[in-house]
């Protein structure tokens, strides 16, 4: 069977962005140091401060809640900044001149830091499950398509990250604003029920208007609970989260389109 | 013959800081007006679009039509718009008014059926991964351009050979010299066989060798494979060495566009050439050729040469550039005279570049062709 010429080129970058990595020994090598140095260090502090979770997933330990909050939280990341880091007029103008798709860029663009986040998710799951005894309750079927959602979302902000770069050429000011109320309001470390007791009750609403907050949510769910597929109630959370993935990829489209064009009328395309 | 790329009337205007001047365009009701305040919903709009002005015009109304096959050379000074131009073609750039086309195809409204038929070799773009070889760098852009493995194997062997870099093909990108970093980005542009090819200086940075080796390339691409190219350059001995014909663009205009002789001609309006003999020539017969000479039609003076003997020598005339110089020949040759040396004081390509972009006159004395 003939692969479709999209995924061919997704898995054409992928390949030259592995490539260009492995010629990096010194930085491989860090990475994965890293990733081992991320999980225990994450492992310690939840091992200090380890009590059960009763808000949202009820049954959980915090080590096992914070394990997959960050190693999600490493899925986020190269996602939104994987474009950005690409993008230069080099790279740009000769890319656009192939005729390739948005999408295909975009997702050509993140896919190999993605997988290399899938990757270093494991160690994560591992390491936190029989050293630091974090107990999962995954449902695979849940996780799967948890992980769809995400991705779609966070395409979907890449897009719009991207487009807005390519106009302002350095930081936009949309993604900077999610980013900094995600270190908030997302519940990385903490459910997102918790800020009510915190601060006052109703300001956890904020959170569910953030699509990193149903990244995580959703992630957490399949991963900590055994949540089911079958259940009405998971369905209409993950119906919820993919809201933001079916508004977020069309906003995201446009706003790519529209700095690209943009970029294309005043001329600075090729600029940084 | 329909025509490869056709340009009408078009128009480029890019933002500026400027304060508004004679060359920037602020258009009342049109691209940025000043009636148009920044805070106002259709300002906004035009901020959001940047359609805001004000501009500066980059292009002033261009109108091109160039042939399949043919050689095209844009010539300019720095700034003059034909960086602007090429990307304009190659969809790089959006342009504010007039139309181009490339077969026929609109650039601004079918751009991706534009770039199936046109690949550009742009110095500034490399868009290659320093870390990979040429050839990995290669595969990847067959991908891009849709190629399936096998029939992008075979084109990338071919233009690593086409271009000589099949020796250096699994070399890393880095390593390559700028000469070998030009030809990667031909063989990139060559991946998808595209009929027109859009080269921005091609030479430009290439020392004179690679330089040369460059255009020998190009003429084989127009030669052997019936590529129609448009380059954009300053140098003026590439364009008359392989154009067809040339554009002459300067401040967003074309002020002159035909074959290289005829623009090199058509910035004068006589010829001057010395006549020298092999022989002295007398006082008498030199005065009664010079009024011999003076009664062809078509001849505006001619003037004999006298060297530091204060003998005559040779003659200098000046006459219609349409003249047919036998008639002035054969009455030398009857009066017993001997040719030893023709020479042709024409104009060069860079005295017209300098003379149409109104940088120079042309003086005829300071340059000499020799014809034997």
């Amino acid at each position: 069977m003939e692969i479709p010429i999209g995924l061919r080129q997704i898995i054409a970058f992928t390949k030259r962005d592995f490539y260009s990595w492995t010629t990096y020994r010194i930085m491989v090598y860090s990475q994965i140091v890293n990733i081992f140095v991320g999980v225990f260090s994450w492992g310690v502090t939840a091992e200090y401060v380890n009590k059960p979770v009763p808000e949202m997933y009820s049954g959980t330990s915090y080590i096992s809640f914070l394990i997959v909050g960050v190693a999600v939280g490493n899925l986020i990341l190269p996602l939104v900044q994987g474009v950005q880091t690409q993008l230069n007029p080099w790279t740009l103008e000769t890319v656009l001149m192939t005729n390739i798709s948005t999408p295909v860029f975009v997702i050509g663009n993140v896919m190999w830091a993605y997988i290399f986040s899938i990757i270093s998710l494991i160690p994560y799951l591992i390491i936190g499950t029989f050293f630091f005894g974090a107990k999962l309750n995954i449902n695979i079927p849940s996780t799967v398509l948890a992980f769809i959602i995400s991705a779609a979302i966070l395409v979907g902000l890449a897009m719009i990250s991207t487009g807005l770069r390519i106009v302002t050429k350095s930081t936009d000011p949309i993604t900077w604003i999610i980013n900094i109320l995600q270190s908030i309001f997302a519940g990385i470390a903490f459910p997102v029920a918790f800020l009510d007791k915190i601060f006052f009750p109703g300001i956890s609403t904020i959170s569910w208007f953030l699509p990193q907050t149903w990244v995580y949510h959703l992630c957490r769910l399949a991963m900590l609970t055994d949540a089911s597929l079958l259940n009405p109630s998971v369905i209409i959370q993950f119906f919820e989260g993919s809201i933001f993935a079916i508004v977020f990829l069309p906003i995201g489209y446009k706003t790519f389109q529209w700095g690209v064009k943009r970029s294309k009328r005043e001329g600075t395309l090729g600029w940084y | 013959m329909e025509n490869a790329i056709e340009t009408i009337a078009l128009v480029k205007r890019y933002p500026t800081n400027a304060p508004p001047r004679r060359n920037v365009s602020d258009i009342r009701g049109g691209f940025g007006g000043r009636g148009v305040g920044p805070t106002s919903f259709s300002g906004i709009i035009r901020v959001l679009k940047g359609t805001k002005g004000p501009f500066i015009e980059a292009l002033r109304g261009i109108d091109l039509k160039i042939k399949e096959g043919e050689v095209f050379g844009l010539l300019g000074p720095n700034g003059a718009g034909k960086t602007t131009l090429i990307k304009i073609l190659c969809t790089l750039v959006i342009h504010d008014e007039g139309e181009a086309y490339i077969y026929g195809l609109d650039v601004k409204k079918e751009p991706s059926k534009v770039l199936r038929n046109l690949q550009a070799v742009l110095p500034e773009s490399r868009g290659f991964s320093w870390r990979l070889t040429g050839r990995q760098n290669l595969e990847f852009y067959s991908l891009l351009y849709g190629l399936r493995d096998r029939e992008a194997k075979e084109r990338i062997d071919y233009l690593l050979d086409f271009t000589g870099l099949k020796d250096r093909a699994y070399d890393g990108y880095q390593r390559y010299s700028t000469g070998m970093q030009r030809k990667l980005l031909l063989c990139r542009a060559l991946l998808q066989d595209s009929h027109i090819l859009l080269f921005d200086e091609p030479s430009a940075g290439l020392d004179p060798n690679s330089a040369a080796e460059f255009r020998s390339m190009l003429r084989r691409l127009s030669r052997d494979e019936k590529k129609t190219i448009f380059l954009s350059t300053h140098n003026l001995y590439e364009a008359q060495d392989i154009c067809d014909r040339i554009a002459i663009i300067d401040r967003g205009i074309i002020t002159a566009c035909d074959t290289p002789d005829n623009i090199r001609n058509m910035t004068v309006d006589e010829k001057v050439f010395n006549v020298m003999f092999l022989d002295m020539v007398f006082n008498d017969d030199m005065t009664k050729m010079v009024n011999q000479l003076s009664e062809i039609i078509g001849v505006r003076g001619a003037m004999p040469e006298v060297d530091s003997d204060g003998v005559f020598h040779g003659l200098t005339i000046h006459a219609d550039k349409d003249l047919d110089i036998s008639t002035i020949l054969d009455i030398i040759i009857k009066r017993g005279l001997k040719i030893r040396i023709i020479n042709s004081k024409e104009p060069t390509l860079e005295d017209a570049f300098m003379i149409i972009t109104n940088r120079q006159q042309w003086h005829p004395s300071e340059n000499t062709n020799q014809t034997r």
